[in-house]
């Protein structure tokens, strides 16, 4: 099977993911896109995304117990799963292919 | 700490149950944790929960199980609904104009009458914040007319004993007290009352104790239970305050208790909240208060029994007034009881205001609903075309239908979002230039109550005048629109529509701008009224003798000290002190008797409002003197007892006969006048030695009363005015006269320091808002009106262009076709105008108790009304009209 076409958010997210390890969550994950790629994220859009991610096959999650600054409510952990890391490479390999020979045209101003 | 419940339980309603919502939430949870659980961070929770909630909302059916038929169908019609919704975005985005022009509408009819209704509800509707208000009466005792003249302190006694309907019933009234021994004097507003007025409220102190029957005992110590405010303000939320005194108006006073934070006792006459409650024991014993014929500015407030209705608890308290009567005639004859809500009190004088208010922003509201309509309409039939597209490609009736009707709700609730933030201003503006004292001012706010208002005016608007047009094209036929040409029967069915609803608009306005005319008049009347008094260059301020110190001569020698100092003061041209002021009102009002007269019976006894002032008063206030002389130097304690009459007293008593040297005594027939023994009550005859002009004496609008003046060295009043005329700005004066008082003893306040000019405006200025709200109001309506007037005209000669253009090319002048336009669009208006003066002659009971010197359905007003609006729908026709005599005929030939 082909690996899934990704969205750029989806992309973000994902890699989010995996730059946070094994103990990714909701708020580290909107935390790290707002950090790293300078973009404040609506909640509405983030889980949806994830759940999206989810029905693709590309994260799977799995609940821990919370904590009192949570009022004890659980945690959803994300991993990606091997699908995700696919279909992470094969948008990767895309874009390399469509930029290969542009960096002429594209490079940042240097004067 | 929790998050905003509110958005909480959306969560909960919206996302999946179990880890997957409880995961969400947790996240949403420690976000708001970690941006310190504020005011913004609970904004910023609610924005995600209502993000994450629409989103969950719009995908639910999608991340159960494949969708029932049931379930698609409801996802189409929604997804339709969407589609809707951007395509009409798409469609105001496209006009902008129009979509400026509907949103300021609508924001302008629901923002008004968001911020009346506002003031309605915190002031008529909200329960009072007091434990079960419902339950809470207001009692006084009234005279033969049926004014309330308050509760004398033995009548109360006989109520309490004999009243069953109450669980308790008490008696309190406001008094201004002295505090001293601090650095300054300060004037407190206290509470005198009976001990059992916490029961009544079901309010107890939350330190110390309340007061107790023991309290109400004559000469029982003084005691004082002080406000939250009061306690943090002035003593320093001091623990340990209880078993200290605080010396007012003279006496020790201990503290006992302090109440709870946030319970305010209601405002009578107080515009600010009180300090302090004190019990009647200083007072319960004097001879003031234990004569029956004393009405002391008491009055009741009781709480009734479970089970027992207000009517009935009257009805129980005026069966005891008869019975008072009989068994004391002297002083209780045509003395009866009244009593009603304690909300309904509180508010009784600012209700019609109100009301009549809410009337006209309703007015309002619907104007601004039916120039929506109207430009709805409008697009409506400009869009004919496009509409007769998307029929013929398959769009059913009933779904263009809809997409009109989500255009019409969608702007109509951007219109009320709009509404609430004008409204929060106008509701700002309104606060503020209400009258000082306005009952319940302070529980005015927008709160959930009025969103719903705005939000049920802005469905009202959409849905209903969005239903119009909507129902209108939904007649459109598929084809008969397509062909280029007419879709004459459409276009003729939806201009009688607008000039319908035109008509309406005019009269709406009409019934608006009468009720501002109106309001106009009265306050020009008002303005002009002749008040008997020079009022312009007099600075006026109260002062209060209070304590032991100040007893008879005492007091006549600080007067004697004070008047001529203030009459030194640079620029000034005169001074002097009375008990009470002109429109200010009365102090002292009293029966009084006549000698050489057949007593009248005890019912028909004459009443006066007794004024004792100093020499000079007269000459000061620049009041007229009729006949006889003034008061002056020659009045002292010793002197002659004299007295100075108004004319309406003289006319009233000695008709046709010279007064001068005829002779009264306030009080009853029977009042001694002379003392009996030390300390006795006794009112002495009076020889009237002058007759003065009256003078406007409870407000500008009441008639004057009976007036006597008494020497003040005759009667030495313990709290008096000062009045300084000068040449000079009055106000300058203020720091000087304060000077003067503070260097005679620096334990007496000033308070009420005002310009005659600056009491005669407080008095008007119930008036003097109402009329600028209606002005404003009929401002608005008369513009609204007139841009919608000038839309249908516009409108009439676009489609006619074509007939015009025949005319004119068949050798109509301009002046014809100009005559035909105005004519057409005045019509409208007429019409409107005639229905509106119907209107406005209909509603017109409802204003008339807002009026001064003009009635409610005055000829002159009504008809220069008329004329305003008929020279604005003039010019809003002429405009269009003159456009008509442009057109080229050729022009509008070939657009055939």
């Amino acid at each position: 099977m082909a690996p899934a076409y990704l969205g750029e958010f989806e992309q973000l997210l994902l890699l989010a993911v995996l730059r946070l390890g094994p103990a990714a969550y909701g708020l580290d994950i909107a935390r790290e896109l707002e950090a790293r790629a300078g973009r404040t994220v609506s909640r509405g859009a983030l889980y949806t995304s994830l759940d999206r991610l989810e029905d693709k096959g590309l994260v799977r999650w799995k609940v821990v117990p919370g904590t009192p600054e949570r009022n004890n409510l659980p945690r959803r952990l994300y991993t990606v799963t091997a699908a995700g890391l696919a279909a992470l490479r094969a948008s990767r390999n895309t874009l390399r292919r469509m930029w290969r020979g542009l960096d002429d045209i594209l490079k940042e101003p240097t004067s | 700490m929790t998050p905003p419940r509110p958005a909480t339980w959306l969560l909960r309603r919206v996302l999946p149950a179990g880890a997957r919502g409880d995961t969400i939430i947790g996240d949403l949870v420690e976000g708001w944790r970690e941006r310190g659980c504020t005011r913004r961070a609970a904004a910023w929770y609610s924005r995600q929960a209502l993000a994450v909630a629409l989103r969950y909302a719009w995908r639910r059916d999608r991340i159960n199980q494949p969708a029932s038929a049931a379930a698609r169908s409801t996802r189409m019609s929604f997804d339709n609904f969407l589609q809707d919704v951007r395509y009409a975005a798409r469609a105001y985005a496209k006009s902008p104009s129009f979509t400026i022009v509907v949103l300021t509408t609508l924001a302008l009819g629901i923002g008004a009458s968001t911020a009346i209704f506002s003031m309605v509800n915190g002031i008529l509707l909200q329960p009072l914040p007091l434990p079960e208000p419902h339950g809470l009466v207001y009692a006084n005792e009234v005279n033969g007319k049926g004014d309330f003249i308050s509760v004398s302190w033995p009548n109360y006694r006989d109520w309490r004993a004999r009243a069953r309907s109450f669980d308790a019933l008490a008696l309190s009234r406001d008094e201004a007290l002295t505090l001293t021994g601090g650095d300054r004097a300060q004037r407190l507003r206290a509470r005198r009352t009976t001990a059992n007025i916490f029961k009544a409220l079901r309010v107890s102190p939350a330190l110390g104790r309340a007061f107790t029957e023991a309290d109400d005992a004559p000469n029982a110590p003084a005691a004082a239970i002080v406000t939250d405010a009061f306690w943090r303000a002035q003593l320093n939320a001091d623990p340990n305050v209880l078993g200290r005194t605080l010396r007012l108006d003279g006496a020790q006073y201990t503290i006992v208790g302090v109440m709870p934070h946030g319970f305010e006792f209601p405002r009578f006459s107080f515009p600010r909240p009180h300090d302090l409650f004190v019990s009647m024991g200083p007072v319960a014993g004097t001879p003031n208060l234990t004569d029956r014929g004393n009405h002391n500015g008491f009055s009741a407030i009781a709480r009734l029994k479970d089970g027992v209705s207000l009517e009935a608890a009257a009805e129980e308290l005026r069966r005891i007034s008869k019975a008072l009567e009989q068994e004391y005639p002297n002083t209780n004859s045509a003395i009866g009881a009244k009593a009603m809500r304690l909300a309904d009190q509180l508010v009784s004088s600012i209700r019609p205001t109100l009301l009549a208010l809410l009337g006209a922003v309703g007015c309002l509201l619907l104007i601004a609903c039916v120039n929506v309509a109207n430009l709805l309409i409008a697009r409506g039939a400009s869009r004919q075309h496009e509409l007769a597209v998307r029929a013929a490609l398959g769009g059913g009736r009933l779904r263009i239908a809809n997409q009109l009707l989500v255009e019409s709700t969608l702007i109509s609730l951007a219109g009320g979002a709009l509404g609430v933030a004008v409204a929060a201003w106008l509701l700002r503006v309104l606060v503020a230039v209400a009258p000082d004292g306005t009952a319940r001012i302070n529980d005015v706010r927008l709160d959930g109550t009025a969103m719903l208002f705005a939000l049920a005016a802005s469905a009202m608007c959409g849905i209903v005048f969005g239903a119009l047009p909507a129902f209108q094209a939904s007649g459109i036929g598929g084809q008969h629109a397509l062909v280029r040409g007419r879709g004459a029967a459409f276009a003729a069915r939806s201009h009688r529509l607008r000039r319908g609803l035109m008509v309406v608009e005019t009269a709406l306005a009409l019934i608006l701008l009468t009720g501002a005319g109106l309001m106009m008049r009265t306050l020009q009347q008002l303005t002009h009224v002749d008040t008997g008094i020079r009022s312009d260059h007099l600075l006026t301020t109260r002062l209060q003798l209070a304590g032991d110190e100040y007893i008879g001569a005492r007091r006549v020698a600080f007067f004697g000290d004070l008047l001529p100092r203030l009459r030194a003061l640079p620029g000034t041209t005169n001074a002097a002190l009375a008990f009470s002021l002109p429109i200010d009102g009365s102090n002292w009002n009293s029966i009084f008797t006549v000698a050489d007269k057949p007593v009248p019976e005890r019912a028909k006894l004459p009443s006066a409002a007794f004024t004792p002032v100093s020499d000079g008063y007269f000459e000061t206030m620049g009041m007229r003197l009729v006949h006889g002389r003034r008061f002056d130097a020659t009045e002292t304690p010793d002197s002659p007892h004299t007295v100075v009459v108004n004319e309406t007293l003289a006319q009233r008593l000695w008709p046709g006969e010279d007064p001068i040297g005829k002779r009264l005594k306030q009080g009853w027939p029977e009042t001694p006048d002379h003392p009996t023994a030390p300390g006795a009550y006794f009112a002495p005859w009076r020889e009237v030695v002058g007759v003065v002009a009256d003078v406007k004496f409870n407000g500008v609008t009441s008639e004057t009363p009976l007036q006597a003046y008494l020497p003040l060295a005759q009667e030495p009043a313990r709290s008096v005015a000062i009045v300084v005329r000068t040449a000079l700005d009055p106000t300058s004066l203020v720091p000087s006269v304060e000077a003067i008082v503070r260097d005679l003893d620096r334990n007496l306040p000033l308070v009420q320091t005002r310009t005659m000019d600056q009491v005669l405006d407080t008095s008007i200025a119930r008036e003097r808002m109402s009329m600028i709200i209606f002005v404003v109001f009929a401002i608005v309506a008369l513009t609204l009106a007139s841009v919608g007037l000038y839309g249908v005209v516009a409108h009439g000669v676009t489609e006619r262009t074509h007939e015009i253009g025949v005319r004119m090319a068949l050798g109509a002048e301009a002046r014809h076709v100009l005559g035909l336009v105005v004519r057409q669009g005045l019509s409208m208006a007429i019409v409107g105008a005639v229905i509106g003066v119907a209107g406005a002659i209909a509603v017109s009971r409802w204003i008339q108790g807002l009026l001064f010197g003009v009635t409610a359905t005055d000829p002159a007003t009504l008809a220069s009304v008329v004329a305003t609006l008929l020279a604005v729908a003039a010019i809003a026709c002429y405009i269009p009209a003159w456009r008509a005599t442009r057109v080229d005929p050729t022009t509008a030939l070939r657009a055939e």
